[in-house]
């Protein structure tokens, strides 16, 4: 469905995404695991163009999107319309939520089909309800975000995200901002959507979690993936590569 | 007291023309004549009491003696601020000649410095206020103008300055550089006085409002850019995330959440602006400034400059007020 060709991101001479290849197709549950820095992030925040890349290339449905060569044969984004109405297909849920402080919860959720895809007041407002139905949250509809717990926000900010109705979902680090009693409820709804699934890339720091709801995981280190497969060749004893065993021994 | 003392000289009679002692009442001949010495040794209080002791005339009789030593005595108990007892010898001498000019004269001067500062105070209130309050309307209509351009014109000035695009980020810099580093009172004069010689000729209204509103935008844009830039970037990214253009960001999300942060700088702009509306009665508009001046001139009361300056204060209150309470309505979202 979406598909990374020899991606690369370069901040100066550090290379934070090092050609990468990454191919989601739908229903899947990608987890992209790694020590700080490794370029988890910088991946996540490629797929949904709020990173430019250096190079490589983004194909959807087989189409390459998003960038154009200039003259000089380095890439360029499409004009800001193209890439708006190509993010509007990709959800994205961020570790410090960034829900709009001056709307409530619903209003959160409506503002996107409302806004970007200018669908009836009615329909959407169904639809919201709907989704904080989904999320457990059907009566804080009416609570601006200061007064959720980070647990409430997060499941808003997710409602939000899927109120677009898109193709994949993005998890970046969704329970690192939360207190641990709080972690539960999110992933409880992160699962909830893997089982009607909906596609997702998740980075996360939380080993069971990866290990529970991934059907492909990722390790990431400097940039480039040293192992992509099953969680349980990765959590296994006989994993044999120094860096994820060492990285996994202090984690778990 | 020096000049009572000299009215006093032109008014005693040379004492050889006096008639003849009349027996068995006091000489009130006499008694004026010591009394007029009396005063012109200095000893007022000697002479008042001999004043006093003329007698009043019986029915009949002439009162010319009575009238002017009581006279006398009034006025010198006027000198003395002893007010009470000097209306008491006016009104003694009005029972017998209501029109006598001098008791009528001193009665009213004692009336005007009997009155309290504050009751001249307000009666001059009570004069000029209502030309004050007219000009007033006018201090206000170009106010709410102002307050109606300027944030529309800063928030385009605003968001032009944070462009980026360098030319057009440098064309709304230039602009706010040029606006806020020369005198208000600078840009009036330039526009009322100067542009004619370019061939635009503005009358005096119609350049107020654009140098204020030129001005102020300037202002406000700055302060905007500020609320814009202080919205944590991570609002943008979410607005982007979910499919939105910049501008619908812009609008939507991140403009709305500056409104509570812009309400107290803001608030204050609009408050120097009150007081800014006073330097457009240097190009020939009458507002409250202008107004108040044009009195001051013409009667040098310096209570009207308090007047004005109570109006000013009472329209810049409503407004701070005002402000504060919007700034609580505007932040029913925060958790408080």
């Amino acid at each position: 469905m979406i598909e990374l060709q020899g991606v690369v991101k370069r901040f100066g001479s550090l290379s934070a995404v090092d050609g990468v290849d990454l191919d989601i197709e739908k229903g899947q549950r990608i987890v992209i695991i790694g020590p700080s820095g490794s370029g988890k992030t910088t991946l996540l925040r490629m797929i949904n163009f709020l990173e430019k890349m250096d190079e490589g290339s983004i194909l959807m449905e087989g189409k390459e999107v998003g960038y154009h060569k200039d003259k000089k044969g380095r890439l360029v984004m499409e004009k800001p319309h193209v890439i708006s109405s190509l993010r509007s297909e990709i959800g994205m849920v961020f570790q410090h939520f960034h829900l709009f402080p001056h709307m409530t919860a619903l209003q959160n959720v409506m503002e996107g089909p409302l806004t970007v895809k200018k669908e009836p007041r009615e329909e959407v407002h169904k639809l919201a309800l709907d989704l904080l139905v989904r999320v457990g949250l059907q009566d804080k509809k009416d609570a601006y975000p200061a007064f959720l717990s980070g647990g409430q926000k997060q499941r808003v900010a997710i409602a939000r995200a899927l109120a677009m109705r898109p193709k994949l979902m993005l998890f970046d680090e969704p329970t690192s901002a939360l207190d641990p009693e709080l972690v539960g409820e999110v992933f409880t709804t992160i699962k909830n959507l893997a089982g009607e699934g909906i596609t997702m890339v998740i980075v996360t720091h939380q080993m069971g979690f990866a290990r529970e709801i991934a059907d492909r995981v990722i390790f990431m280190d400097n940039g480039r993936f040293i192992f992509e497969g099953h969680p349980e060749d990765l959590f296994s004893d006989r994993m044999e590569h120094p860096r994820i065993k060492t990285f996994l021994q202090k984690v778990l | 007291m020096l000049i009572s003392a000299l009215s006093l000289l032109l008014l005693i009679t040379p004492a050889g023309v006096l008639p003849a002692d009349v027996p068995g009442k006091p000489d009130q001949y006499e008694l004026l004549s010591q009394g007029t010495r009396l005063v012109q040794e200095g000893m007022l209080d000697e002479a008042v009491e001999k004043f006093m002791q003329v007698p009043p005339p019986v029915p009949g009789e002439d009162a010319g003696v009575f009238v002017r030593s009581r006279m006398e005595a009034a006025r010198i108990l006027f000198s003395k601020k002893d007010f009470r007892a000097s209306a008491g010898l006016c009104d003694e001498i009005l029972c017998i000649l209501p029109d006598n000019i001098d008791a009528n004269n001193l009665a009213r001067q004692i009336r005007v410095a009997e009155t309290p500062e504050w009751l001249k105070f307000l009666k001059d209130m009570k004069t000029y206020l209502p030309t004050l309050v007219k000009a007033t309307s006018m201090t206000l209509l170009l106010v709410f103008i102002t307050m109606a351009i300027s944030p529309v014109g800063g928030l385009f000035i605003a968001l032009g300055r944070i462009s980026r695009n360098k030319a057009v980020s440098s064309v709304f810099w230039f602009y706010i550089w040029i606006f806020r580093g020369t005198p208000l009172l600078l840009q009036l004069f330039f526009i009322y006085y100067g542009l004619p010689s370019l061939g635009i000729t503005l009358d005096p209204f119609a350049a107020a409002v654009m140098g204020l509103g030129l001005n102020y935008s300037a202002y406000l844009a700055e302060i905007m850019r500020g609320g814009i830039e202080s919205i944590d970037a991570g609002q943008m990214e979410a607005a982007k995330a979910i499919g939105m253009t910049y501008w619908q960001a812009m609008r939507r999300i991140i403009v709305p959440q500056t409104y509570k942060r812009l309400v107290p700088p803001v608030g204050n702009e609009f408050i120097a602006l009150i007081k800014d509306t006073a330097l457009v009665s240097t190009i020939a508009m009458v507002e409250l400034m202008r107004a108040a001046n044009q009195i001051f001139s013409a009667t040098f009361n310096v209570y009207i400059l308090a007047q004005a300056a109570i109006i000013y204060l009472v329209l810049t209150s409503i407004f701070t007020v005002s402000f504060r309470k919007l700034e609580d309505r505007l932040g029913v979202y925060e958790n408080r």
